[in-house]
């Protein structure tokens, strides 16, 4: 049995599948491939697939990652990573795959960039403006469903904002994780603006010390 | 359309997959190099559309022809119709995003009459006049086909031409046709008449009816050569019959998300109140190789995990058993699950359980259709109460712990009795349940009866009979509900209006195309949807029209009269429908064409079970 990790990602037409449309699509696209896939036991089996950080319907991700499990040692990574190519829609492209260095709970950060089409350059000094406030509390559901206060300043580690487009590194993961959604939400909603179009992208996902994961 | 700015507003209706494109085996061309470009239309959303195997079929044909690009076109649901309409986005197909308005052929299929309000909205929203007569170029010649064009006539003004019968010949001998028309620049008038020659097309123009002072047809007459009969086609040897190896695969969740084998059309039982049992005829049946090799190549290509064998009666295919014996081999170690749907009470095994439950167990699901043994005679659904229960004994006994039965509300004859036959027979399962020593341990019993409205259908032989009306159908639900007893027993049913518009359509004529409109005017669509269907909206459109629906519905009607349907031959004859009639009112049951040739008519395909050795 072999952990492999694969990189992908997930551009164009691909970015109107929810992560339960990525499920299904990956679990067929496997399957397409060839690839001699570990299936879980029991009463339902399927394909063992797990997905580092789920990315949102509506953004594109050039950094994803997920990893599955192969029954024997045979493919070369170029190959599997041919085999899923051949496979795979336009919109989902395998990068690499690798042995997975680290565990996906370790993973920390993801970068993303937000470009506003239709606005001029006067919403990204908004944004900057609203981004260098102390705190800025909005509210957010928990895993049980219930609201609860979430102060979105700590978890932006880094911003860099120019006239046509913001770059942000935000918490990520099972603790703390931002998502870009709630943070443009709450920037619409604490400036008084109409909210507007944004086109959102992840760059890359990082560990604790803000290096590329792996 | 200006990619950037449709694909913001896809973000901003829900599913916004039904409408991307770009799924795995979906078809792009370069459209320079296409002489015909056709858009395959389903009037109905995209999880009910894309799980349709007729489109898959003739989808995947057109496009292995290198002068056709098939596109796949869906109703919009009603939130992104309202951004479409908004911004002015016409009707597009999915593969280019191009409008409809402008390709060769847009093509229906029509698989049931609720969905004749969207046809309608769908030429609407692609910008195109509804009326047959008002759309005078060549191109694009509108055109339909499916089950409900045995009886066209209700929506025969909105369509150029209809396909019937099985549409893997006769289609492309019309794009053909096509073809030379539009090189040499003829006319769609001259088109027609033209391609009312090829056996299979129907022409709806090119025929007049006139109708007597009780509002019966008295005559129907064709016009500039078209043939009084208009006779359905078929494929006449399955084995030899086009089928694809890959179908398009949808990200997000359809009805039917699995590959789907076809083993064989028709069905030999004869049934009624079916009309599916009647318009496909001959049985045709593929063999067990083909549907093998053609079941595992659509596995490979699709990375599907599940696949069913579809056809109108399952287990009335002669090599199932062998058949399975051989998928088995490789769906196992590939992880595939099988499923086998329709299956009937009178020839379930033992052994036949045993394959399914090798791979999954779910529930098991099965149509008596009628509460007592005479009404079942009366139907001719040729099963006893024995049956039922020896089935049920082989699933309990297997570990099932639930059933599923389909029963119909309204049938010919029915009585009270008849309904509270229905609650009876479940409590006489949950009876059967409990009376078995080797019933799944610890477990409780539960049968669903889930009861549907009967509609009277043409080309069956309860194509004479009236409908039972609203209040009717609403007192026997009571019935039922009161009849039953049992709390193992879960009883559930269909709301009857629209049973009452399917009633209508199903049987109606071209006086209906009025209504049809109207009722489009006013906004009625998705009729087959609880949440979009409006019977008010749909009253004022008859009235508007000075239409009765009753008239079409709730009438008996005499063997001697012309129907709508009657210059129309699927192969069945008529008086093959009125000895069936009369014999289903005397309870008298006709054998499966296995067992003896009733001579209905369909052996003049000269193919399937009529020259089986018997």
């Amino acid at each position: 049995m072999k952990n492999v990790r694969l990189f992908y990602t997930k551009t164009g037409r691909m970015k109107f599948l929810s992560q339960l449309d990525m499920n299904r699509l990956m679990t067929r696209v496997i399957r397409k491939s060839g690839l001699p896939v570990w299936y879980t036991e029991g009463f339902n089996q399927h394909i063992y697939i797990n997905y580092a950080v789920p990315l949102s319907l509506g953004f594109e991700g050039l950094y994803e990652i997920m990893d599955i499990r192969l029954t024997d040692d045979e493919p070369a990574p170029e190959n599997i990573v041919k085999q899923l190519n051949s496979a795979a829609p336009d919109g989902i492209k395998f990068l690499r795959a690798a042995k997975p260095v680290k565990p996906t709970v370790e993973i920390a950060f993801a970068e993303y960039e937000l470009v506003f089409p239709d606005e001029g350059d006067g919403i990204y000094k908004d944004l900057r403006e609203f981004l260098s406030q102390k705190s800025v509390v909005c509210l957010k559901k928990d895993k049980k469903g219930r609201l609860k206060e979430f102060d979105i300043i700590p978890k932006i580690r880094k911003t860099e904002i120019t006239e046509n487009g913001a770059r942000l590194i935000l918490s990520a993961g099972n603790e703390g994780n931002l998502n870009p959604s709630l943070l443009l939400s709450a920037f619409f909603e604490n400036t008084g603006r109409e909210p507007v179009f944004c086109e959102v992208k992840r760059l890359m996902l990082f560990d604790g010390e803000l290096k590329p994961f792996e | 359309m200006d990619q950037k700015e449709f694909e913001k507003l896809l973000l901003t209706v829900q599913k916004p997959g039904r409408y991307s494109g770009g799924e795995i085996n979906s078809v792009i061309k370069d459209k320079e190099n296409i002489d015909v470009r056709f858009a395959f239309c389903f009037p109905d959303t995209y999880e009910i559309g894309m799980s349709h195997l007729g489109m898959k079929i003739l989808y995947s044909q057109f496009n292995e022809r290198e002068d056709i690009w098939c596109e796949r076109v869906f109703a919009p649901w009603v939130d992104f119709e309202a951004v479409m309409r908004e911004k002015n986005i016409p009707l597009f197909a999915l593969e280019s995003r191009d409008s409809i308005k402008d390709f060769d052929f847009i093509g229906f299929t029509l698989q049931y009459e609720l969905c004749y309000t969207n046809l309608l909205n769908m030429l609407d929203l692609a910008g195109l006049p509804l009326r047959s007569a008002d759309r005078q170029s060549l191109s694009p010649i509108v055109v339909a086909g499916g089950p409900c064009c045995c009886n066209p006539e209700p929506i025969a003004d909105f369509i150029d031409l209809f396909f019937l019968g099985e549409g893997e010949e006769v289609d492309l001998e019309v794009i053909d046709l096509y073809k030379q028309f539009k090189k040499k620049g003829g006319s769609k008038k001259d088109f027609l008449r033209e391609a009312a020659k090829i056996e299979g097309v129907y022409v709806p123009s090119l025929y007049d009816f006139s109708y007597g002072g009780d509002g019966t047809i008295t005559s129907v007459t064709p016009r500039d050569g078209a043939p009084a009969k208009i006779k359905k086609r078929i494929m006449k040897d399955m084995d030899k019959s086009y089928y694809p190896e890959k179908f398009v695969v949808p990200f997000i969740e359809i009805v039917h998300d699995r590959a789907v084998q076809e083993i064989f059309r028709g069905c030999i039982r004869g049934c009624r109140f079916c009309q599916a049992g009647f318009i496909y005829r001959p049985v045709r049946e593929k063999s067990a190789d083909t549907v093998n090799r053609q079941a595992k190549a659509l596995c490979e290509s699709t990375g599907y995990d599940e696949i069913s064998l579809s056809s109108l009666s399952t287990s009335d295919y002669t090599q199932l058993e062998p058949l399975l014996n051989k998928m088995l081999e490789w769906t196992e170690p590939e992880h595939i699950s099988l499923s086998l749907p329709s299956l009937r009470v009178d020839n379930f095994s033992k052994e036949l359980l045993d394959k399914i439950n090798h791979i999954r167990k779910s529930g098991l699901t099965f149509a008596p259709e009628a509460g007592t043994q005479r009404l079942r005679d009366v139907i001719n659904k040729n099963v006893t109460e024995e049956e039922i229960f020896r089935t049920c004994k082989t699933a309990f006994e297997g570990g099932y712990t639930a059933v599923k039965l389909y029963f119909m509300l309204g049938l010919p004859t029915e009585t009270d009795e008849d309904l509270k036959g229905i609650a009876e027979l479940g409590q006489k399962i949950v009876d059967l349940y409990y009376s078995l020593e080797n019933r799944p341990k610890g477990k409780s019993v539960s049968v669903s009866i889930s009861v549907s409205t009967f509609v009277p259908k043409p080309f069956t032989p309860f194509q004479f009979e009236p409908q039972i009306e609203k209040e009717e159908t609403e007192r026997r639900q009571k019935v039922l509900k009161y009849s039953n007893t049992c709390k193992k027993v879960n009883i559930s049913w269909h709301d009857s209006s629209t049973s009452f518009l399917e009633g209508a359509f199903a049987r109606g004529d071209r006086r209906l195309c009025g209504v049809l409109e109207s009722a489009f005017r006013k906004g009625c669509k998705f009729d087959g949807w609880n949440e979009c269907f409006d019977l008010d909206k749909w009253n004022e459109a008859f009235k508007e029209n000075g239409i009765d629906p009753l008239f079409f519905s709730a009438r008996k009607r005499e063997y001697d009269e012309i129907n709508a349907w009657d210059h129309l031959d699927y192969g069945v004859t008529k008086e093959f429908l009125v000895k069936e009639h009369k014999k289903a009112l005397a309870a008298v049951t006709t054998p499966n064409c296995r067992e003896k040739c009733s001579a209905c008519g369909a052996a003049c395909y000269g193919e399937g079970v009529c020259f089986e050795k018997r």
